[in-house]
């Protein structure tokens, strides 16, 4: 059975990460004695310059990536080597990639409907109703039967989306998804992830939108060299940054 | 210019084809005629086919031609079921896998087929008590085997990382990462040049008539002993060869073409 550390304490924090370290061959030092904790409900956004660990956290929340040093709790559980642990963690943690990363010989109902047939073992129709109501929720339900590559990048980082939430996650965590996409489409995906945001979703998203860090972030994360800078609330951390750090770069950001 | 280029290729392929076959007869039968060897041609045709009371028989160079057949599909499928495994091995976490699959490979391409091939049926076949014919096909199996590793191995490797990461983001473990994502992508990389492999197949085969298998070569063999027809008959397996090589040249041709379009 997989253990959890709190059974009825008041509203812990769904994700906690203490004194994270995390070193690849190099060495180059990504998270750097790292702590950072999600609330449930809670948007998290981490911003900083490129190379200063966002994505390293990420992978390391859902296991793409080992830790080195230090500990994540996800949902009670400790990620660590066990290997039940680990599956369970994955499995409350949704993930989107900046590349979108969707499997381009499934139709898009089917890129949806996988993890649900393999991992939850759901019978083929209702992860396939399952799927076509998480595609009517991005807005896609009419390319369901098409494929990805017929897709504009928009549409298919909605459908990555929806492939995540397909697995139910208590998490959801966005590395850069609007990055790789053309200006005019990334309206469309920050519309989703608001929508998934005003829905409750616990979210840790990993931006260069500032006016979307401003308007959805109920809490902002600024990072650099693998440890955390500073942390405030929404619109009071870019009205009144304390670290000259954050300020620079909100300066060349902005 | 290149699309003027691919589509003449293949004219000009079977023109100097044909030209250099053209060239060889011309010399072959000047050459014959001065060694003073007298073509009969007249009896091969019973080799291949006989027309015995009112209905057609296969010669023995036809029956050949089915052991050759045989031979080569079987060891085309163990050959992708071992080219498969091994490659698996060799990309698994597991150091004792790759070990064994590294040991494989070296061993297979650091010996001569002819020396695999008696080493099975002398040391092996006996030990294992499995007949000629099974001996032939796990030989040859193992031999391509270790080139069709390559092939998955590099088709797999292919396929972009992030595939590996949405899977393993989705709680996918890794049988089902490689069955539902990873292979089906990599098919297109794979199959062609698997196709291709067939004809390595078909040549290597004839190697087989030295543990006397009755394939194509042994037939041809046998034939010559009995009748010392040996231009004629090495002529005609030849060209049966030849034929064959082609057909599975051609196949893999089209394998590709399906894959880019697809
Ligand atoms: N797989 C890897 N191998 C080696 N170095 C890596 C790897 N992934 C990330 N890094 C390094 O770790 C540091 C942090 O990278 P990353 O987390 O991707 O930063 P960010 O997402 O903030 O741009 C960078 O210096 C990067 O070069
Ligand atoms: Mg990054």
């Amino acid at each position: 059975m997989i253990e959890r550390l709190f059974v009825n304490d008041d509203i812990p924090p769904i994700i906690t990460a203490s004194h994270v370290c995390k070193t690849f061959p190099g060495p180059v030092v990504a998270l750097d004695d790292f702590s950072l904790h999600v609330d449930r409900g809670e948007v998290l956004v981490i911003i900083g310059p490129s190379g200063s660990g966002k994505s390293t956290f990420l992978r390391c929340l859902n296991g793409l990536e080992e830790i080195d040093g230090g500990r994540i709790v996800v949902d009670g559980i400790v990620l660590d080597s066990n290997e039940k642990n680990r599956l369970e963690i994955i499995r409350e943690v949704g993930m989107v990639f900046q590349a979108f990363n969707l499997f381009p010989h499934l139709t898009v109902r089917k890129n949806v409907d996988l993890a649900q047939r393999l991992v939850r073992k759901k019978k083929r129709a209702d992860a396939a109703a399952f799927s076509l109501r998480l595609l009517e929720r991005v807005g896609l339900s009419d390319k369901a039967d098409n494929y990805p590559h017929e897709l504009s990048g928009g549409q298919q980082q909605r459908v990555a989306i929806a492939r995540a939430l397909a697995m139910m996650p208590k998490v959801m965590l966005f590395d850069e998804a609007t990055s790789a996409l053309d200006p005019e489409m990334i309206g469309e995906v920050l519309d989703v992830m608001r929508g998934l945001a005003d829905d409750g979703m616990t979210m840790v998203v990993v931006t260069h939108e500032m006016g979307f860090a401003r308007e959805v972030g109920d809490r902002i994360v600024f990072m650099e060299s693998g440890h955390v800078v500073e942390t405030g609330q929404g619109e009071d951390f870019f009205l009144h940054p304390r670290h000259r750090r954050t300020r620079e770069f909100l300066r060349q950001i902005l | 210019m290149k699309i003027r280029r691919q589509t003449l290729s293949p004219y000009l392929d079977w023109a100097k084809f044909f030209l250099v076959l053209g060239l060889g007869g011309y010399l072959i039968i000047r050459g014959s005629a001065q060694v003073g060897y007298s073509w009969h041609w007249r009896s091969i045709p019973g080799y291949l086919l006989t027309y015995n009371d009112g209905h057609l028989q296969t010669g023995p160079l036809l029956d050949g031609l089915l052991v050759t057949l045989e031979i080569t599909l079987y060891s085309l499928f163990v050959s992708a079921g071992i080219g498969l495994a091994t490659a698996l091995l060799r990309l698994s976490g597991s150091r004792v896998g790759r070990w064994l699959a590294m040991v494989y490979l070296e061993s297979i391409r650091n010996t001569p087929l002819l020396v695999q091939i008696f080493f099975l049926y002398f040391v092996m076949a006996p030990i294992l008590d499995i007949d000629r014919f099974s001996t032939a096909v796990l030989a040859l199996s193992l031999f391509e085997g270790a080139y069709a590793s390559e092939i998955f191995r590099a088709g797999i490797v292919a396929v972009p990382t992030g595939q590996w990461e949405a899977s393993h983001a989705l709680g996918l473990n890794r049988f089902d990462t490689y069955r539902a994502v990873i292979l089906p992508q990599a098919l297109s990389r794979i199959v062609p040049p698997l196709t291709s492999q067939a004809v390595s197949l078909v040549k290597d085969s004839a190697l087989v008539s030295t543990i006397a298998v009755y394939d194509l070569t042994m037939q041809g063999r046998t034939i010559i002993a009995e009748t010392f027809l040996t231009f004629e008959v090495w002529f005609t397996v030849a060209a049966i060869y030849l034929v064959l090589a082609l057909i599975l040249s051609f196949a893999a041709d089209q394998t590709k073409r399906y894959f880019r379009t697809a």
